[in-house]
């Protein structure tokens, strides 16, 4: 699978530094991050990565966000993967901790409910959104309690506070969706991705009774996930409760196979299918599955 | 992007309405006549097209080309065009195909518009609720379909996009910014589906295009257009992307607690026109929905298009013929008081 990775995302490389978002495609802050992300999960410290956390941090932000392109800044949700990118980058310290910084400043909206609200969430909990002024929704939250617990802020009010909304966002029959969990007294649907990335932010913070139920929903699905996204993020909350599928890899070039159905992927995806195939190989040395030592306490149910 | 026939101001004056009031003006100027109040404000007028058909083994694109025929669409407007299709694909869930445009309408009318001329038909959506495009692309059946029809599909959540002026200004923001895919095609089609929706009361061809907006810029679900007001943002997008032509799956739609957890309603027709507010105004009264009581739709009024029975010329099949009224929920402030008298 390593020598897979380098080769796929050789094709992606720019010459500048920095990968395409799609093969023959332009460069992109997420592909670049993921990409990064993917080399180093795959031990590769070539020059090539470092060339591209420079790349990332010309991308930086006064205030120390990553947006998705100058023409949007309120597009922050690069801003984790930046982080997560630049863990192992020496030359990124400073840069890395702007960006730390800029998230724990940053919040979704977080409202007091109103009487007769009909959604069932907490919305006055704090986690991150995708697009500034929004509410916080599932994955931008978990993927900044993984950078931030990457980098040290593992205790951090923060992180913490982000960890309750999580759980308050999991479905009652388990999993998670994008973020609703029961709207007009209707329990909303879950799906892989959004449970995964939720799974993979929550690992070693929390109790695994307080997620069990979503754990066993993302068991019964990943047989049938052919697509990169839902089965890279499956297969990475799966690995992170030592639930990683005995025919995973089976998994991963199914999906990788039905390229021929969808056309090439594009570089995020594939990356996030890379890191959920080698979560399986070497959780140990995973770059998402390994913690700071601030690891959030265990929180009380 | 090709521009609407008759053209239209944000505004919804037609270039039409400013000739004749121009034209009205210099009357009044010359002769001080008594000018007909019809020429300072034209009432819109719009066709509707409703086909019967009463299960998707069908022949669908045989019923949508007739509905393109009959609305008076030459040939000519379609011959070597490239259509983009829209659909709506929200979630999966087992058991809930009623959730998405069914698969076998979006080869009818890709069928349809091959047949009719097109030069090259593709199917684009941005899900709301799903990160994973490709996944509800699969899940739907629509990939099944696609990949035997060797027509391409495209993820409008993760795609380089090109910023427009909020030609609409109903909300705060300032410019929208779509799939740059768009400035490659001629006519953009809201394929969409017949269902109840528990915040905006109804989601139609309108709504449907939510799913143009890329999630990488509006977020998943597009949480910028809520913030912005869901019913702003829907008149904000139809005004700025001015789209060409709308159909509407009603053969199973969804009742309820829509716009993914409702249950399915069979009603067995497709509903399509060039004007979105008309055909969506059209639905509703099958529906059994009053368009007026839907707010964006009252307020695309004589703006957008028509919603006025009576300024919606109907084609094919009468509503009161096919009308279903679908079950509201009480509970749902966007359903209260919104049946069809």
């Amino acid at each position: 699978m390593k020598r897979l990775v380098q080769e796929a995302l050789s094709k992606r490389m720019l010459s500048n530094g920095g990968l395409a978002d799609r093969l023959n495609g332009r460069f992109q802050v997420d592909s670049t991050a993921w990409g990064v992300v993917s080399f180093r999960a795959a031990g590769d410290g070539s020059n090539f990565v470092e060339q591209s956390c420079t790349r990332l941090r010309a991308e930086q932000s006064n205030d120390g966000r990553i947006w998705v392109s100058r023409e949007h800044p309120d597009s922050y949700w690069p801003t984790s993967l930046a982080i997560l990118s630049w863990r192992d980058s020496s030359a990124s310290q400073r840069a890395q901790g702007r960006a730390a910084q800029f998230l724990l400043d940053t919040a979704g909206s977080h409202p007091q409910k109103k009487p007769g609200d009909p959604g069932a969430h907490d919305t006055a909990l704090k986690g991150w959104s995708w697009i500034t002024g929004t509410h916080a929704w599932v994955e931008p939250t978990a993927l900044a309690v993984l950078a931030l617990r990457a980098v040290g802020h593992g205790k951090h009010d923060r992180v913490n506070e982000a960890i309750r909304m999580l759980l308050d966002r999991q479905l009652p029959h388990g999993g998670w969706n994008v973020g609703n969990t029961i709207i007009f007294g209707r329990e909303l649907h879950p799906n892989p991705e959004s449970t995964g990335a939720a799974l993979t932010g929550l690992a070693g913070a929390v109790d695994r009774q307080m997620v069990s139920r979503s754990i066993d929903y993302l068991q019964g699905e990943a047989d049938r996930l052919r697509t990169p996204i839902s089965l890279g993020w499956a297969l990475l909350g799966l690995a992170a409760w030592g639930a990683w599928p005995s025919n995973g890899t089976a998994l991963v070039e199914r999906c990788l196979a039905n390229q021929t159905r969808y056309g090439e992927y594009d570089t995020s995806a594939l990356c996030l299918l890379f890191l959920g195939a080698l979560a399986g190989e070497s959780p140990a040395q995973h770059p998402l599955l390994t913690h700071s030592d601030s690891t959030p306490a265990i929180l009380a149910q | 992007m090709a521009d609407h026939s008759p053209s239209q101001s944000p505004r919804g004056l037609t270039r039409r309405d400013v000739l004749m009031a121009a034209g009205a003006g210099v009357v009044l100027g010359i002769g001080s006549l008594v000018v007909p109040k019809r020429y300072f404000r034209m009432p819109q007028q719009a066709q509707a097209f409703v086909a019967k058909v009463p299960h998707y083994q069908m022949e669908i694109a045989d019923a949508i080309a007739r509905g393109i025929r009959e609305l008076g669409i030459p040939p000519e407007e379609l011959k070597g065009k490239r259509i983009l299709l829209k659909p709506n694909l929200v979630e999966t869930a087992s058991g809930a195909p009623h959730i998405n445009t069914h698969p076998l309408v979006l080869r009818g009318t890709i069928e349809a518009f091959l047949r009719l001329g097109a030069a090259a038909v593709m199917v684009a959506e941005g899900p709301g609720h799903r990160r994973d495009t490709l996944a509800v692309y699969e899940e739907s059946g629509l990939a099944d379909v696609l990949t035997e029809d060797r027509i391409k599909f495209h993820d409008l959540n993760y795609i380089t996009g090109y910023e427009l002026e909020n030609a609409g200004r109903q909300s705060r923001m300032k410019t929208l910014t779509f799939p740059a895919l768009f400035k490659e095609v001629d006519w953009i089609v809201s394929v969409a589906k017949m269902k109840t929706h528990h915040w905006a009361g109804a989601t139609l061809s309108m709504k449907n295009l939510f799913g143009v907006m890329p999630g990488i810029y509006y977020g998943w679900p597009k949480n910028v257009l809520h913030h912005a007001g869901i019913e702003n943002s829907i008149l904000d997008i139809n005004a700025t992307l001015k789209p060409h032509f709308a159909i509407v799956d009603g053969i199973v739609g969804m009742e309820g607690d829509g716009p993914i957890m409702g249950d399915p309603k069979k009603v067995g027709v497709l509903v399509m026109g060039r004007n979105l507010a008309a055909v969506d105004a059209t639905c509703c009264r099958i529906m059994g929905i009053d368009p007026y009581k839907v707010s964006y739709l009252e307020r695309a009024d004589k703006w957008l298009g028509p919603i006025g029975e009576d300024a919606i010329e109907q084609r094919g099949e009468s509503i009161a013929s096919v009308r279903t009224n679908f079950n509201l929920i009480e509970t749902i402030p966007a359903h209260r008081g919104i049946r069809l008298a």
